[in-house]
């Protein structure tokens, strides 16, 4: 183990306590090591073989200079973040008023201290290089999306990025935050821990995308609390990566929140994507609502393991989980665990997954109307995927996400 | 069914059966084994076996992974062997049996004199660590059918025993199963030899009686080419304050163009309503479709047990097989389930189907936890899975935890799960046509397992029906 990871804290700490501290989150980490798939976490994604497959040597990342330039998304108005290698550069919020939108630098989530399980939250402390920590005021609507640039230099071949976000939203206020993947053909590890905070009749709308092919090997642990009334809505379109793995765990406090999880993945050779979810109803009257879509080519493998925890006085909920598979390939493999977990009566829970290839009647009725085989079978990839985007109000946006899922089913 | 009938119903197979017994000493060690299998009278193969199993066990770990925990099992103050005194020298004929466990069985609704009988189930019956009788072995013996006490099989047909015992289950499977290979006392043995069809149902009926004791029976059922049996099993223990350990190993060998169906209705001691005593039910229960368009279907209706633990499989080798699961899982008081299945698709073409009903009530706690694998190789297979739980008051809990594996293209897999209470539109309507609230219960919740019930034997399907009615006795209002 030593001999695969080969990490300088000095560098990157502070001061001597600073260090310290880092010393002692990094020897929890290297005690129990990587996980593998004898942790039900990690059943189908044994990151610890993954690793050491791909991996001779990995050391962290202290350099966070630009090395390009960006080219910024011109569908539609926008603020936007810069993040380098996983830590805040520069933000433009000009869309907005200067008092209600706060953005700062973040160095580590240390109240996040219900981890105890994860291995890997051991190491992002131990290694953090901050991250951004996002507050938007009380009844305040951003009038514009904010995009994160999430660019990554082309120096990180076998470099770790350990980084940790927080996201706050005060009584009543909305949005639409898009996570912008741009990352070159390094081959590199990212560890990302993000909280999410929506409070009372508050809306969030989260919507990752992964701009181009990449060799990154990413894992996100988001966890979140709502309040009363409030809404949380995420939307992953993050394909492209060898490997991904996105953990969302998201605690329903109050009533009437409801928490939509929507994911829309087109895996091609070599990439492994895992989503991971677990909706906790704690009070009653709330709604869940997931659905993950992967479309498999190729040797790709995808797998969803949700779970929604309905605790006993979370009378009334309604919660449905659905996952969906077309594969496309007989290498091409897709795992589920969809699981319900419930101590109240009053609910209606329910969850659905299939998987198999695309409808060959479907194709058939296609190709009798004059559609050849791949553009038939691309069609109904693009009606397959598209459900889940469908779910996004905003029309210029929408357009945006119809158009990079387009330009991945035309590399099919 | 009445309500102050339902009320009154206690567990109604709670007596204890006053007999001499002989048991082994207490704990578990290489002497037991041995002196096990020296009263078995078994050839030196077997001893080896149960030796082999014993030293892979010292090096095993109890699995943890389950949703019901329970306090630690001390292995060692348990008695691993016990009969009834009588039963030393096997009897010859049913006249020879002790007529006191001739009245235990009539007790038990079983009579075990065949004139008595008067539908064709030829029965097994096994009374904690031997079995007592045998009923229509000559009408079997006729037709080929090999169906006997698995110990006598050991002796008289070892070619069989040794080509195919632990060949499902292999010796080293887990911690229970490999405990029951090292220990194992008694079960039943079935051949179906190529193309016959067993004339009648096949049963055994399980019954544990002594104290400190735990159950640790052995069933192997081989269909062999184009034939098909129907197998039923059925138990109770009597109701005591010390949880039992029942820990059995059953496995179904089907090859080619063969079709075993296997049902359960399992109704050991649930402990009390304050969940004090009652059954560990872990068993291990593993089907092969060996042979090609070979068939295996499970039914269970689990209702008794403080502590329920299985998952009957099916291993779909053979090109063209099937694999079903039919399951009614009901807990109520403090009693707790985690039961499912798994299918392994290996062969092309193979077929699975899974429905599973779980009821809750009272503080109980039922889990369905099941594996759908379909291997790179199974070319054009399916699964349909169904999972519906049902829960009654909010101190119980429903949980369903699926895995499913997809490995090929051509293959399409299905789950659906529910979770919901009893409709209120469904209850009122009822009640309104004169039907009390626990009647109306006891209706809807008869109608939710139906999928399932209609899979029984006729025999066992009024039985089961009655008792799903009564293992909810109070759990309503």
């Amino acid at each position: 183990m030593q001999q695969l990871f080969n990490f300088n804290l000095e560098k990157i700490s502070s001061s001597k306590k600073e260090l310290l501290d880092r010393e002692k989150n990094l020897k929890l980490f290297l005690e129990k090591g990587l996980p593998n798939k004898k942790d039900e976490n990690w059943k189908f994604s044994d990151l610890n073989l993954i690793v050491n497959k791909n991996f001779k040597k990995i050391t962290n990342n202290y350099d966070f200079e630009f090395d390009k330039k960006i080219n910024f998304i011109k569908d539609f108005e926008h603020n936007y973040i810069i993040l380098v290698n996983g830590s805040l550069k520069s933000s433009n919020l000009k869309f907005e008023e200067k008092t209600k939108v706060l953005i700062q630098k973040l160095n580590s989530l240390d109240e996040l201290n219900y981890h105890t399980g994860n291995n890997l939250y051991s190491l992002n402390k131990a290694l953090s290089s901050g991250g951004f920590d996002l507050v938007i005021k009380e009844n305040y609507k951003c009038k514009k999306p904010i995009i994160i640039y999430n660019y990554f230099s082309s120096n990180l071949d076998d470099k770790m990025i350990n980084n940790s976000n927080k996201i706050k939203l005060e009584q009543n206020s909305e949005l639409t935050l898009i996570e912008y993947n741009i990352s070159e053909k390094n081959r590199f590890l990212k560890n990302t821990f993000e909280n999410i905070e929506i409070e009372k009749n508050s809306i969030l709308k989260n919507i990752t995308i992964q701009k181009t092919k990449s060799n990154g090997y990413f894992y996100k642990h988001i966890s979140g609390s709502q309040g009363y009334n409030s809404s949380y809505q995420n939307f992953i379109l993050s394909s492209g990566l060898k490997f991904n793995k996105i953990e969302v765990d998201m605690n329903l406090q109050k009533e009437k929140c409801n928490c939509f999880i929507l994911a829309g993945l087109n895996l091609a050779e070599g990439e492994h994507q895992e989503i991971k979810t677990r909706v906790n109803h704690l009070a009653p009257n709330c709604k869940s609502y997931q659905k993950i879509k992967n479309v498999l080519e190729s040797d790709s493998i995808g797998i969803y393991q949700g779970k929604i925890f309905v605790k006993d006085i979370a009378q009334k909920t309604d919660a449905y989980q659905l996952s969906k598979a077309l594969i496309l390939d007989d290498k091409a493999e897709f795992n589920a665990k969809p699981e319900l977990e419930i101590y109240a009566d009053d609910v209606k829970c329910s969850h659905g997954s299939t998987s198999g290839s695309i409808d060959e009647d479907a194709i058939h009725y296609l190709m009798t109307r004059g559609i050849e085989l791949s553009k038939a079978k691309k069609l109904l990839i693009n009606g397959f995927l598209s459900e889940i985007f469908e779910n996004v109000q905003e029309e210029k946006i929408k357009f945006f996400l119809e158009r990079i899922i387009n330009e991945q089913i035309d590399a099919i | 069914m009445k309500s102050e009938e339902l009320k009154n119903q206690e567990y109604k197979y709670g007596f204890t059966t006053e007999i001499e017994n002989f048991k082994a000493p207490k704990g578990l060690s290489e002497e037991t084994i041995k002196l096990i299998s020296q009263i078995k009278k078994e050839p030196k193969w077997m001893l080896d076996w149960r030796l082999k199993a014993f030293n892979r066990l010292k090096v095993l770990k109890e699995p943890d992974w389950q949703k019901p925990k329970y306090p630690k099992i001390d292995y060692q103050d348990l008695y691993y062997y016990s009969a009834p005194k009588s039963m030393k020298d096997k009897p010859k004929s049913l006249n020879d049996v002790d007529p006191k466990l001739i009245e235990t069985y009539n007790k038990l609704g079983i009579p075990l004199n065949e004139q008595k009988r008067l539908s064709g189930v030829a029965v097994d019956a096994v009374f904690d660590s031997v079995s007592v009788a045998t009923t229509f072995k000559g009408e079997l013996d006729k037709k080929g059918i090999i169906f006997c006490p698995i110990s006598e099989a050991i002796t008289k047909h070892p070619e069989l025993v040794k080509k195919y015992l632990g060949s499902v289950i292999p010796l080293s499977d887990h911690y229970f199963a490999t405990l029951n290979s090292a220990v194992f006392t008694d079960g039943s043995f079935v051949y179906i030899p190529p193309n016959t069809r067993c004339p009648m149902e096949l049963s055994t009926y399980f019954r544990i009686n002594a104290s400190e004791t735990g159950q640790f029976e052995r069933t192997l059922i081989i269909a062999d080419k184009g034939s098909y049996v129907s197998y039923l099993e059925g138990c109770t223990a009597p109701m005591r304050d010390e949880n039992q350990l029942h820990a059995a190993n059953v496995e179904l060998v089907a090859l080619d163009d063969a079709e075993i169906k296997y049902s359960t209705v399992q109704n050991w001691y649930p402990g009390d309503k304050n969940g004090i005593g009652g059954i560990y039910n872990f068993v291990t229960k593993r089907g092969a479709c060996r042979g090609k368009n070979s068939k295996i279907s499970w039914t269970q209706v689990e209702t008794g047990s403080a502590i329920t633990w299985k998952y009957p499989s099916c291993i779909l080798q053979g090109d063209n097989s099937v694999g079903e699961f039919y399951s009614i899982a009901i807990t109520n008081n403090h009693q707790k389930a985690d039961t499912g299945t798994k299918m392994i698709h290996l062969g092309k073409n193979t077929k699975s189907k899974i429905i599973s009903k779980g009821i809750s009530a009272g503080k109980a706690d039922n889990t369905y936890r099941g594996l759908v694998d379909i291997g790179a190789k199974a070319l054009n297979s399916r699964n349909y899975t169904q999972c519906d739980s049902l829960l009654m008051g909010n101190k119980c809990g429903a949980h369903t935890v699926p895995y499913i594996k997809n490995k090929n293209s051509s293959s399409t897999v299905e789950h659906e799960a529910t979770t919901s209470k009893i409709n209120e539109d469904q209850l009122f309507y009822c009640n309104q046509r004169g039907l009390n609230q626990e009647e109306a219960v006891s209706l809807i919740v008869n109608g939710f397992c139906k999928e399932v019930l209609q899979q029984l034997p006729m025999e066992f399907a009024v039985e089961a029906q009655k008792l799903v009615s009564i293992s909810l006795e109070g759990s309503v209002g």
